[in-house]
């Protein structure tokens, strides 16, 4: 009987938790093209765990934690470039896939294996012991060092707190990543909520900070950028790739609005534009207005004033609060496309996601009009989440206002905050070591 | 005393009624999903993929948490199903094809409604994991807020049929159906009804911002009938919106029950169609339309039907 549901089985979208590590964010998204796989939101959903790119050793025990809550039958895929060899030394079991070939295949012969019972299921990388015994400090082995409140049996308690509205409620402390699936990858935030609203937070320093960039081939959409602070690099190609990058960025970001589907067609839109498609995201536009993410689920969420961002150059989210702050209005060949920085009054979330609509249109005009102008060498460039510089991206600017803007705000708008902030913690580290003479590819 | 069928039958019935709804569910999802991410659909794929789907959760091993509430991890989805199963016992498929009429029809579908509440916080509290309850607890701020527009907008349609007998709301349709004579009040069903399934716009408890929420934690078989009688919950709202709001059997040229099924349907689409066309509407707001705009409308619809039937 298992047998006949297995080979049933073996017909169904491979449930994957996927977690991208440096240089991979784009194939492991680009997963949600593939109707053969399913990248699923928890571990205990998902049989086969990708891990992606490269990794640092900081990230490994979470990586094992992911690994060992997965359900049985269970197998780990790993899709890394050769000088990947960590990520094997810490998931000894998984089955290695080439990176820049298509993972989906890999993922599904995978998956029937373990169904036919062609390999075991995986076992447990780290034993399986409770956090800590369940005795206290009693004489009785009762207690711990608070009833409400405090450590007992070394597991953090709901303790009270003054909220919002003059009530004493419980709060309750809760880390979440660095592999939570609306984070970017290695993004761990410790925040304490009182009932759905976080009373304060803090995010952990960036793990990838201690990654060695130099083997890492960086992503399509970032490597022109990379390449535009040390070399002329056509305006075309530069702003094709910012355009796209919006837009795969606004695929995630429906996701975590719950609308799965319409971040497969703005995906699949985001391999497809051409320059001068800038017809295609005002329709895109139009069609978000419909599902009124704008109005019931963004308006007014996770506002940031002006004058909070002054001086972060943080390109798209400064610009959605009025800054017409943008590194090629100074660039010449820009100026000669006639080019203006778009920007919006809100400041909100759903400014932000605007902004970044109308900066992919704007992106994919200039493109089609730039002809063969390249950029001006100036060690600085405009990319995507705002002035990437040699020795900091904007991401590692907006690291530290994100604890201030999500205090007094329930838990989903939380979420949905960070979201609208486009983090990538990959390309802050990476443009930290640039500073260190890393060749970039 | 009214209808009753007997138990045998009626277990018959309304678990045929779940399988083929829950399965008809999952295929709509699926076409309406495909077509908004403008994908190419294949039959097969439309017509086996909840199969695959369903097998491919039954061989999955169940995985568990540190000191879970077990009996009630496992009982949350057996609750919810028969809740939705007693909801679609009540739906009659034409005049005299109903598993369970009771004169009090509208107060135990009401009751069922009601427990769903019981239902999702047992499962978001049993596995003893923070997500989990931050989903259960959502619920219950959503749960009751619905509540009171749900229950006005269904009382409404019982004034015409001055009853309270499921068979005799959709009776009193003959002449006119709920829809035309209370035009608010289809509009707050449906919307209540998302938020009991926490479908689509208003899966708050189960959501992406909680990776999952009451269900994060949910693996192989119990996964399989969480989804399944949330699913089940889904077609029994369907059921009841078009026999208590688009006259039930009642329609021209074809059978009763063509017409009962064929409504049925078309309110699935829609509400399935609202879960990949329509965004996440934040708690809050959800609970401050609830209160202030469904309730007074739903007391306008009251009102103006009770005006009319004066």
């Amino acid at each position: 009987m298992r047998q006949f549901l297995a080979r049933i089985a073996a017909g169904a979208p491979v449930p994957v938790f996927a977690i991208a590590g440096a240089g991979a964010r784009e194939q492991v998204q680009d997963l949600r093209l593939n109707p053969g796989v399913r990248l699923v939101d928890s571990p205990r959903e998902a049989n086969v765990l990708l891990v992606a790119g490269a990794m640092p050793e900081s990230l490994a025990e979470p990586l094992q934690r992911i690994h060992d809550a997965m359900s049985h039958p269970r197998c780990t895929v790993v899709a890394a470039s050769p000088e990947g060899r960590d990520l094997h030394a810490w998931l000894p079991d998984a089955t290695a896939v080439a990176l820049h070939e298509p993972i989906a295949g890999g993922l599904v012969d995978v998956h029937r294996g373990i169904l036919r019972g062609d390999r075991p299921s995986e076992p447990a990388l780290l034993p399986d012991v409770e956090p800590a015994p369940w005795r206290g400090v009693g004489p009785f082995g009762q207690g711990g060092t608070g009833m409400t409140g405090g450590t007992p049996y070394g597991r953090p308690m709901a303790d009270l707190l003054d909220d919002r509205d003059g009530l004493r409620l419980d709060i309750l402390p809760l880390t979440v990543g660095p592999f939570f699936p609306r984070f970017p990858s290695g993004l761990i935030l410790q925040a304490t909520l009182a009932g759905d609203v976080v009373v304060e937070s803090a995010i952990e320093a960036n793990p990838f900070t201690d990654l060695d960039f130099e083997m890492v081939t960086p992503s399509p959409t970032l490597g022109p950028f990379l390449r535009a602070l040390s070399a002329p690099v056509p305006i075309a190609e530069l702003e094709l790739a910012r355009a796209r990058s919006h837009l795969r960025w606004l695929a995630d970001a429906l996701v975590s609005q719950g609308l799965h589907a319409l971040g497969v067609r703005v995906l699949a839109l985001a391999a497809r534009v051409r320059p001068g498609d800038g017809e295609e995201v005002r329709k895109l536009e139009r069609l978000l207005r419909g599902t009124q993410v704008f109005r019931w689920s963004l308006g007014g969420v996770g506002p940031i004033a002006a004058e909070r961002l002054i001086a972060i150059a943080a390109g798209p989210v400064a610009r959605a609060s009025g800054i017409a702050e943008d590194a090629r209005a100074d660039d010449p060949a820009y100026r000669e496309l006639g080019f203006t920085p778009v920007t919006q009054r809100a400041g909100d979330a759903a400014a932000r996601w605007r902004q970044r609509l109308a900066e992919a249109e704007q992106a994919l005009d200039l493109a089609g009009r730039a002809g063969p102008r390249q950029t001006e060498v100036r060690g600085q460039v405009e990319g995507p989440r705002g002035l990437l510089l040699a020795e900091g991206a904007p991401t590692g600017r907006l690291y530290e206002l994100v604890p201030e803007l999500l205090a007094g705000l329930e838990w989903g708008d939380a979420i949905a905050t960070i979201v609208s902030l486009d983090l990538d913690l990959e390309e802050a580290a990476l443009a930290a070591q640039l500073t260190a003479g890393v060749p970039v590819a | 005393m009214r209808t009753y069928a007997s138990p045998e039958f009626a277990l018959l019935a309304v678990g045929f009624t779940m399988v083929v709804g829950i399965y008809v569910v999952a295929m709509l999802d699926h076409v309406v999903g495909g077509r908004v991410a403008a994908r190419p659909l294949l039959w097969r794929e439309i017509v086996a993929g909840p199969a695959r789907s369903a097998a491919l959760l039954i061989v999955q091993r169940r995985m568990t948490t540190e000191r879970t509430d077990t009996p009630g991890w496992m009982l949350a989805p057996a609750l919810f199903a028969a809740l939705a199963a007693t909801a679609l016992a009540l739906v009659p498929l034409g005049p005299d094809l109903v598993v369970a009429d009771p004169e009090t029809g509208f107060v135990v579908f009401s009751a069922a409604i009601a427990f769903v509440m019981i239902a999702v916080f047992l499962h978001g509290w049993s596995p003893n994991s923070a997500l989990p309850l931050h989903g259960a607890y959502r619920y219950a701020a959503q749960a009751l807020s619905f509540q009171i527009p749900f229950l006005l907008a269904m009382l409404a349609t019982a004034l015409p049929a001055e009853s309270l007998s499921i068979v005799e709301i959709v009776a009193a349709q003959e002449s006119a159906w709920n829809v035309v004579r209370q035009p608010l009040g289809l509009p707050i069903y449906l919307v209540v009804g998302l938020a009991v399934s926490f479908w689509g716009p208003l899966n708050l408890p189960d959501g992406a911002d909680l990776a999952g929420g009451t269900s994060a934690e949910d693996s192989g078989i119990a996964r399989l009938l969480w989804q399944a009688a949330r699913a089940a919950m889904l077609v029994a709202i369907a059921a009841m919106g078009a026999a208590g709001f688009l006259g039930g059997w009642w329609g021209p040229w074809l059978s009763g029950i063509v017409w009962m099924l064929l409504k049925t349907v078309a309110l699935l689409v829609l509400l399935i169609a609202a879960g990949h066309l329509l965004a996440r509407v934040r708690i809050e707001r959800f609970v401050v339309v609830a209160w202030v705009l469904l309730i007074p409308l739903a007391l306008v619809n009251i009102f103006v039907s009770g005006a009319f039937l004066l």
